[in-house]
């Protein structure tokens, strides 16, 4: 068995607003082995996004983790000092975000941006962060690597800049990737061209990645495993195989039925009525049971631990 | 540079316009013989005068000799001072130049500083004190700050002349009351362009790197919180050529503003025509200087 790079239990995230704290992630667990490709699906405001940037540490400042543990390669991040942080961030563990078009700073060149975090890591100097930096560049398939260093991020198309927001991200060979929603933004055609570029990349290194998404085409294409959050919790979690055979929470199904099927022609696609619950004001008992199809009103005594059918697959729900 | 060409050719149009609209305007004040010569000359003795400096031809006429004049560099000369308007106007240029750039760094030391802290460390109380008084340091009318820091500052202290020109200490206190002002609406300005850029997501991109703070609120957000406030410091330093009229009264210095005000006041047409005309060309070159630099700053900014 492989070993677990990174291991996350039961994170809890709040935010101070001016009505107090309200608390986006309650409880999630989940781990990484190493070469492993993990999908972290769900809705807007399921908490997947958020969870991925405490575990960069990069919450925003009304944001932050109040329990849990989150242990990369036995270290703890939660007790590592600013600094330490630092030096883990963009090197052993980095991120892509969804939007390339904001992501890049638009006053600095592209060889400025990529040469950055070489130097901050590598202790290169500015020479020997530019060859590297144009070797990023072409192993992600931009053509003229040398050229497009001394461009702005405005002069790039938005699946280039993705590329760029890609090499920068892999350029100190990080042993963990995290992937936002890193094709919702794109057209579809750059979709699957960054696919592939992403597989290739999981072929070719041990990187593990985490893919955040609400796209389950993206977790078929990548995946290796995934767990499935609804507001602030983990309610599946799978083998992408056993996850697409036999989905059991209600609210997986009902993911998987919202995908449109060429072959069965329907009038109406399916949707999940309703919409994820304010974190403000949860319902008690099962958080999915307003939308449910299962639902009674046993649902609305208890909260459903995650428990685990198999070795490997769990779900959220007394239901099923 | 094609594009800096082309905007000083722009200009030229805008320099013809207000030369017709300072000639006209000084024309409708009323007439300048009246307060040339004595309550009791007589209609014949003012109608020669008149005649003699040319003031009985038609308006166009008078425009275009004085046009054709000004393009030989010939400004005409002062009634009150009888020597060329130009001399007069160069004659006190230094001085404004040299107030208007003490202040601008002044302000400029001040408020990068402030607003950037200000704007990191937001709604705390250092920021609430910034802010509180940037809003005082804006309100603050500059005759009343320039005597309050010539009492405290010259009389009771005794550490700088109270007014006049000429040492480094001379400079202080006025680039000191002008300079106040506007770094309370730079420091404000700052402040909010920085909290805007804080929060894009480049910014978050900047962190995920593993980069410092100090690096990215002084690099990747302050480069780009910079573009705003080139604009108003173009701005404050057009005004500040313009005329610091009040602050020059208090302090005795011998700037433009003095002289044009006193040139308004006595019908002098000649030094006002010509006063008009520098000062428009310096907030010409400001804004002008305004445009290079944010073509510096922002690759997006693109000129053709």
């Amino acid at each position: 068995m492989t070993k677990n790079l990174l291991e996350i239990e039961d994170l809890k995230v709040r935010f101070k607003t001016e009505d107090g704290y309200i608390s986006t992630v309650n409880g999630v667990s989940f781990s990484v082995k190493q070469g492993e490709t993990l999908a972290i699906v769900g809705e807007s405001g399921s908490g997947k996004s958020v969870t991925s940037l405490a575990l960069m540490g990069i919450l925003p400042a009304n944001g932050e983790i109040y329990d849990g543990k989150v242990t990369f390669e036995d270290k703890n991040l939660r007790t590592l000092s600013k600094k330490e942080y630092r030096k883990i961030r963009g090197n052993e563990i980095s991120m892509i975000f969804q939007e390339p078009m904001t992501a890049l700073n638009p006053v600095f060149n592209i060889g400025y941006q990529l040469r950055e975090t070489l130097i901050l890591h590598y202790d290169m100097t500015k020479e020997q962060a530019n060859k590297k930096g144009i070797e990023m560049l072409e192993t992600v398939g931009i053509p003229d690597a040398d050229k497009v260093m001394g461009r702005f991020p405005h002069q790039l198309s938005g699946g280039m800049r993705q590329r760029v927001m890609i090499a920068m991200a892999l350029s100190c060979n990080p042993k963990l990737l995290i992937a936002d929603e890193p094709t919702t933004a794109l057209d579809v055609t750059i979709q699957a061209q960054i696919l592939t570029l992403m597989r290739n990349i999981k072929e070719k290194s041990n990187t593990s990645t985490i893919i955040i998404t609400h796209d389950l085409g993206v977790v078929a294409e990548l995946a290796d495993r995934v767990i499935v959050m609804y507001a602030g919790e983990v309610v599946e979690e799978a083998p992408i195989y056993e996850l697409f055979e036999n989905p059991l929470h209600p609210y997986t199904k009902g993911l998987m039925a919202s995908i449109p099927k060429v072959h069965d022609v329907v009038d109406e696609l399916y949707s999940i009525e309703g919409t994820v619950p304010n974190p403000s004001n949860m319902p008690s008992g099962c958080k999915f049971y307003p939308r449910c199809p299962l639902g009674n009103i046993e649902c609305t005594k208890i909260h459903p631990p995650l428990e685990y059918i198999s070795a490997d697959h769990a779900k959220r729900c007394i239901k099923v | 540079m094609k594009y800096f060409l082309k905007s000083l050719l722009k200009t030229i149009p805008v320099l013809f316009l207000i030369t017709l609209i300072v000639f006209l305007l000084v024309r409708v004040t009323g007439d300048p013989v009246s307060l040339m010569l004595p309550e009791t000359a007589t209609a014949e003795e003012r109608d020669s005068l008149r005649e003699s400096l040319g003031f009985n031809e038609p308006l166009p006429v008078q425009y275009f000799t004085y046009l054709g004049n000004l393009v030989q560099g010939d400004f005409g000369d002062s009634f009150r001072y009888n020597t060329d308007a130009l001399s007069l106007i160069l004659e006190r240029l230094p001085a404004t130049l040299e107030l208007a750039i003490a202040s601008m760094v002044i302000a400029v030391i001040i408020s990068v500083p402030l607003g950037i802290l200000s704007a990191v460390k937001r709604n705390s109380f250092f920021d609430l004190f910034i802010t509180g008084g940037a809003v005082l340091g804006k309100a603050m009318p500059n005759f009343w700050l320039g005597i309050m820091l010539i009492l405290l500052l010259s009389v009771t202290f005794q550490v700088f002349p109270v007014s006049g020109r000429g040492t480094l200490w001379h400079l202080v206190l006025p680039a000191l009351t002008l300079g106040t002002g506007i770094a309370a609406e730079m420091t404000r300005l700052i402040r909010s362009s920085m909290l805007e850029i804080l929060g894009q997501d480049f910014i978050r991109t900047a962190r995920s790197k593993g980069l410092g703070e100090a690096i990215i609120v002084n690099k990747h957000a302050f480069r780009n919180a910079l573009i705003p406030v080139v604009t108003i410091m173009a701005l404050q330093t057009s005004t500040l050529i313009g005329g610091t009229l009040i602050t020059e009264t208090v302090f005795a210095w011998p700037g433009l503003g003095q002289l044009l005000v006193q040139s308004v006041n006595l019908r002098d047409m000649a030094v006002v025509q010509a006063a008009t005309f520098i000062i428009a060309i310096f907030v010409i070159l400001s804004n002008l200087s305004a445009d290079l630099i944010y073509r510096f700053l922002d690759p997006r900014i693109k000129y053709d």
